[in-house]
């Protein structure tokens, strides 16, 4: 539908499972998202949305079942997977990367309660999210003068790239004149932003976004939309969005997975999934008190 | 006041200032609570005194070996206690600061090399320790450590350990390898208060196992507080007034840490970034804006090139 | 050294971690519910010791009175130092950092001012129980007994309360969620106010029989550092591990201690760095994940 989106798979689930004691949380669901999608990921309260992400991201270790980013790069391997058939095999040891080192394969996330570096201002936020594009070590960064070798200058000129691209990314989501204030005081709406802007500074392929226009009036909302598809289509990003507003959804996104006590309940165009019956009831609830929001 | 007498404040305060700094990147820094700073203080004190008197080897390698061991011992419990969740560091660093303290205490040490006889005797420690540490050589030190620190914690590296001690799950989530950054901090802090425990060795003249309890450790860490976290100016006003302070007001007395105990409690409710605020004063920020207008020349910057000076 | 040393040396084992026992459940109850270590318990500990000692020697109470007055004291301690220290933090959701130094903060306080308005001195209690009973040839010190009946009673009402009580379904509750606990209805503040309260009583207790077996003195809230090792030793943050740790590390400190008196400290701490090495969850403790 699109020359945006390409075959290439940016992040696979197949069989995903996460039990916390004899709870399950995530029950069997498999995904793929394609390279450029805006791909929603809903359902009501406690559908196991954030938990998605934090398998994704690695903050969880998987029960069963397996995650791939980037085709080749197993993230994640639960103590049991599946073959194409979906009958069990077992294998040897679960395999679990790190969170820092998953996210530095290309991935940068928000959180639905926001966690901002609170007390550093908001230039500092996003600066330290630069971190990656700097590889000068501990005994470079004492080098403060122009003169000398090349390799002994590494501070200077990467942290004059750092600061540059912080201001790009700041000035792109609009809080470029905050710069200088403390995240802690910046409003509620500018923080969302303001934890994008710090997600996209790791330079990600896939960027995961948990509720970004949580506590946004409509306007609000769907301005944050358009920024999100321009962001999208600047830096090629492929993402992966939990929403609550379901215009924000059924306008922006490409393809929409709902999920429901866990367990995978549609999947398709945001066209398709509003027609789904199913949907309709589990989600929005009977007709008489739907009203958009879970 | 004779010289004598605040030469010997001046020489405390460089060498606090040292451990101080330490902790002020574990703790003001990277959000690492320590109880057993004074562990390694002592055990720093002890390899460089050992290096100087029994080996013969000079003052510098005596602190270089010190600052080395001590930081090889921060690295190996940090190795044990970084990973978990939960209070375990805390609690670990106050075994191992007691733990070190401990052995000494019960340590015998009687060897004769090239026919000199040297000595370490359990409680009673070592005597006549060779007195290297003058304040030439105390104020050079320190000072060459408040600038690399200060250029540390201005770089990468140091916007990192900030943002553990902010908010870890986001650190880790912007691909932060937060275990490597809280090792470098432990081992940073460790090197640091291992070469002052050599200096306050050469210092005192001798070492004795009770000189490193556990409220030594717990003063260190009111000196960042007191100054503020998040900044090295902070360390250094809070280290320089705390030292000087229980000099000036001898007459306190007992009352002097039950003042502490309460100011850390008021600071923590009131001002936890405590006096600097997590600021800095940017001397070299403001020498080169002065410069700059009288050059009227604009060189970019690429900022953070503030230091700040030691006394 | 026959089998009647050994079992004597397990008495006094016993004794040593009872006590243990009783400080390390107040500091495993805020660890369980606030998610940090309060250093300020050893001077919660402390003052208990001196009220019981005042309560016996100025006061000349009876020895039941004095106990009563210890966790009284104590108790209202511990809920003062909630109150004015950790409320302020915990109605600005600080981080627990912030919560770690007030701790220190309040524990140096309490220490020095002991110091500096009584003195630093070490005092003896008066001998209130100075008989012994002997039982097949093992001499028992009426206050060896007496310790371990009273630390075993205290332990079980607690646990009787934790599990069995409304307060003790709250506590428990907030042990695993208390965001989620207080949302469904649970009084938080109540529940910490209940975790201190219960947690100086049973300093206070701690405190007079530690005096009396031992002496008073200002550091001695330093003893506390043990029970954490107990507690980590247990598994921290679990009621029941700490119970189990604190009593084999009186155990096993004993017989080191009759073995090697001066490794007696540095034992403790070597199994400190044991456990995290080999299993830092400890005995009982549980493993869990956070919540992004």
């Amino acid at each position: 539908m699109n020359e945006r989106i390409r075959d290439e798979i940016v992040l696979e689930l197949s069989h995903v499972t996460k039990r916390f004691g004899g709870l399950t949380a995530v029950g069997d669901v498999s995904f793929k998202v394609r390279k450029g999608e805006i791909f929603a990921l809903i359902g009501p309260n406690g559908a196991g949305k954030t938990t998605i992400f934090n398998l994704i991201t690695g903050v969880y270790a998987l029960t069963e079942g397996e995650i791939r980013f980037l085709d080749k790069c197993v993230i994640a391997r639960g103590g049991v997977t599946y073959d194409a058939d979906g009958a069990q095999i077992p294998h040897g040891k679960a395999l679990q990367l790190k969170p820092y080192d998953i996210m530095s394969k290309g991935m940068a996330r928000t959180f639905q309660n926001i966690r901002l570096f609170k007390s550093e201002t908001v230039f500092n936020n996003v600066l330290t999210a630069c971190h990656a594009d700097a590889d000068y070590n501990v005994f470079q960064s004492l080098w403060r003068w122009k003169a000398g070798p090349k390799w002994l200058t590494k501070y200077r000129t990467q942290e004059a790239k750092l600061r540059a691209k912080t201001e790009e990314l700041l000035k792109i989501m609009g809080i470029w004149k905050y710069r200088d204030m403390i995240a802690a005081n910046l409003p509620y709406g500018q923080q969302r932003k303001l934890e994008i802007a710090r997600a996209l500074a790791q330079a990600p392929v896939l960027l995961l976004l948990d509720e970004p226009a949580a506590g946004m009036n409509p306007e609000e909302t769907m301005a944050l939309m358009e920024l999100i598809k321009e962001v999208r289509d600047r830096f090629d990003l492929t993402v992966l969005i939990i929403e609550h507003h379901m215009d924000l959804i059924m306008s922006g996104s490409d393809r929409i997975f709902v999920l429901n006590f866990g367990k995978a309940l549609a999947e398709g165009t945001p066209a398709e999934v509003q027609n789904n019956a199913e949907v309709v009831e589990a989600y929005l609830g009977k007709e008489e008190n739907a009203d958009g929001h879970a | 006041m004779s010289w004598y007498y605040i030469e010997g404040i001046l020489i405390q305060s460089c060498y606090t200032l040292l451990i101080v700094l330490g902790l002020s990147i574990l703790t003001g820094y990277t959000g690492m609570f320590s109880f057993g700073h004074a562990g390694f203080v002592c055990i720093g004190g002890y390899v460089s005194v050992i290096c100087t008197m029994a080996f013969d080897l000079p003052y510098a390698v005596g602190l270089l070996a010190g600052g080395l061991v001590s930081m090889i011992l921060g690295a190996g419990l940090g190795r044990i206690t970084l990973r978990l969740k939960g209070d375990y560091f805390c609690i670990a660093t106050l075994g191992v600061g007691e733990a070190i303290r401990l052995i000494f205490n019960n340590l015998q040490l009687n060897w004769s090399i090239n026919g000199k006889n040297f000595m370490l005797d359990g409680a009673k420690g070592i005597a006549s320790v060779p007195l290297k540490t003058t304040f030439g050589i105390s104020l050079v030190i320190v000072v060459i450590f408040v600038i690399a620190t200060s250029f540390l914690v201005n770089s990468k590296h140091g916007r990192c350990m900030l943002a553990i001690r902010e908010n870890e799950l986001a650190a880790q989530m912007s691909g932060i390898n937060t275990f490597s950054y809280k090792m470098l901090a432990m081992c940073m802090s460790a090197l640091y208060a291992g070469i002052a425990g050599g200096m306050l060795a050469h210092y005192f003249g001798y070492l004795q196992p009770k000189m490193f309890m556990m409220t030594k450790s717990t003063e260190y860490t009111i000196m960042v507080i007191f100054g503020g976290m998040g900044s090295i100016t902070g360390s250094v006003v809070g280290t320089v007034l705390l030292c000087a302070l229980p000099e000036l007001l001898r007459a306190v007395g007992d009352w002097r840490l039950v003042f502490y105990g309460l100011a850390v409690i008021v600071i923590m409710i009131v001002r936890p970034m405590g006096l600097m605020g997590g600021k800095e004063l940017r001397i070299g920020y403001y020498v080169n804006r002065l410069t700059r207008k009288l050059l009227k020349k604009s060189d970019p910057l690429p900022g953070g090139d503030e230091e700040e000076e030691a006394q | 050294m026959g089998i009647g040393y050994y079992l004597q040396q397990l008495v006094n084992g016993i004794c040593l971690g009872g006590m243990y026992a009783l400080m390390s459940v107040g500091y495993s109850l805020v660890y369980s519910i606030m998610n940090f270590s309060n250093f300020a318990h050893g001077g919660v500990i402390m003052v208990g010791a001196y009220v019981g000692y005042y309560a016996l020697t100025a006061l000349g109470c009876p020895f039941l009175i004095a106990f009563l007055l210890c966790g009284v004291g104590s108790g209202l301690l511990a809920i003062v130092i909630e109150r004015l220290v950790y409320n302020p933090l915990r109605k600005r959701h600080a981080p627990s950092l912030y919560f770690i130094i007030s701790a220190m903060g309040a524990s140096i306080f309490l220490e020095n001012f002991v110091i500096a308005s009584i003195d630093g001195t070490p005092r003896n209690y008066p001998a209130v129980f100075a008989n012994s009973i002997s039982i097949g040839g093992l001499s028992l010190g009426i206050d060896s007994l007496l310790m371990i009946i009273v630390s075993a009673a205290a332990l079980l009402i607690l646990m009787f309360i934790i599990q069995k009580t409304k307060i003790g379904l709250a506590i428990r509750a907030c042990s695993y969620n208390e965001r989620a606990s207080t949302l469904m209805g649970v009084n938080g503040d109540l529940v910490i106010f209940t975790v201190f309260l219960m947690g100086g009583i049973l300093a206070g207790f701690a405190g007079i029989l530690y005096g009396m077996r031992f002496i008073v003195k200002p550091t001695i809230g330093q003893v506390t550092n043990k029970s954490f090792v107990a507690a980590v030793f247990g598994g921290l943050g679990s009621l029941p591990g700490a119970i189990l740790g604190s009593l084999l590390l009186g155990i096993m400190e004993i017989f080191v201690a009759s073995w090697n008196s001066t490794l007696r400290d540095l034992f403790v701490y070597a199994l400190l760095i044991l456990v995290l090495v080999v299993k830092p969850s400890g005995l009982m403790g549980k493993v869990t994940e956070d919540k992004a």
